[in-house]
């Protein structure tokens, strides 16, 4: 399977970066997501992660280093998370880590509603 | 009061980029103030993007979606920062968006973070809609979103917004 990789691109800020890497199972969206029709960008994300767990049977660490995501990113970023909790319920290894900013005042908060709409844990780390 | 910007006409995303980014420049505050404009200003000028009942083809050949028209302002006051859009409606959406911005004034912020979960559940992946990104609004701020729905003509209103950004935050 081939790895999955998005580079972010200055004049295009409001796409993160994204680099699925197949080899190791570890995947990251990285930088800032605001976007218009936020689907778009993160459904072919979203079945990648599907296709690698099903197909490859190997376990999968997705991390998360937004700096800055949208309500409609939310949104998508709810579904991956939701994708990744009923394919751990199924007995898959999934681990998700959010690499948070520590400047921002609200990103705590946010993860944890993320965990509760989701039902996916998430580790919280700082990003250096 | 300081003007920091202030615009009107077309809003597409790289225009809503740059507006958000140079804020985030030329303003003097600490970080997480600074992150909050950033955030409430592009949740604001997107649903003038998105949800402006007075739109215009996309001025590059290769956007295919009509972009709102609408106004963005964003001021410096002595102990907080005000955003601020204004955009026409379809005149049978102002009852529903006052209700929704009624609803999010009154609630404290746990059934904020509830109702913004609830609705964002619900939220089709294609369409969002304006909603969601009102509550985060109401939710980051802290502060009251302020209203104002004026009558234009038989089929359109003027649906005003503005919410303070603290200089200081609390939690």
């Amino acid at each position: 399977m081939k790895s999955l990789v998005i580079k972010s691109e200055t004049d295009a800020p409001y796409y993160p970066s994204v680099n699925f890497d197949a080899e190791s199972g570890v995947c990251e969206i990285a930088g800032e997501s605001y976007m218009e029709e936020a689907y778009k960008f993160y459904l072919p994300l979203i079945n990648w992660i599907k296709e690698f767990i099903l197909n490859e049977k190997r376990p999968l660490t997705l991390n998360f280093k937004l700096i800055y995501f949208n309500t409609s990113s939310s949104r998508l970023i709810v579904d991956i998370l939701e994708t990744l909790r009923k394919l751990r319920e199924d007995g898959h290894k999934i681990k998700v880590n959010w690499y948070f900013d520590p400047d921002d005042p609200d990103v705590k908060d946010e993860v944890e509603d993320f965990e509760i709409e989701s039902g996916m844990d998430i580790q919280l780390m700082e990003l250096h | 009061m300081k003007n920091v910007l202030s615009y009107h006409g077309p809003v597409n995303i790289d225009l809503v980029s740059f507006m958000a980014n140079y804020m985030k420049e030329v303003v003097n505050a600490e970080q997480a103030v600074t992150k909050r404009l950033f955030k409430v200003f592009i949740e604001l000028a997107q649903n003038v993007s998105l949800y402006s009942a007075h739109s215009k083809k996309g001025w590059k050949p290769s956007e295919e979606m009509n972009r709102g028209i609408g106004w963005l302002q964003v001021d410096e006051n002595e102990g907080d920062f005000t955003v601020a859009s204004g955009n026409l409606i379809r005149k049978e959406h102002g009852n529903i968006l006052q209700r929704n911005c009624d609803e999010i004034n009154m609630l404290e912020e746990d059934e904020l973070r509830e109702l913004k979960r609830k609705t964002r559940n619900q939220a089709d992946v294609r369409d969002v809609g304006a909603h969601i990104g009102l509550i985060h609004t109401g939710l980051i701020s802290g502060n009251p979103l302020n209203v104002e729905i004026s009558p234009i003509d038989d089929n359109h209103s003027f649906f005003r917004i503005s919410v303070k950004i603290d200089k200081i935050i609390n939690n």
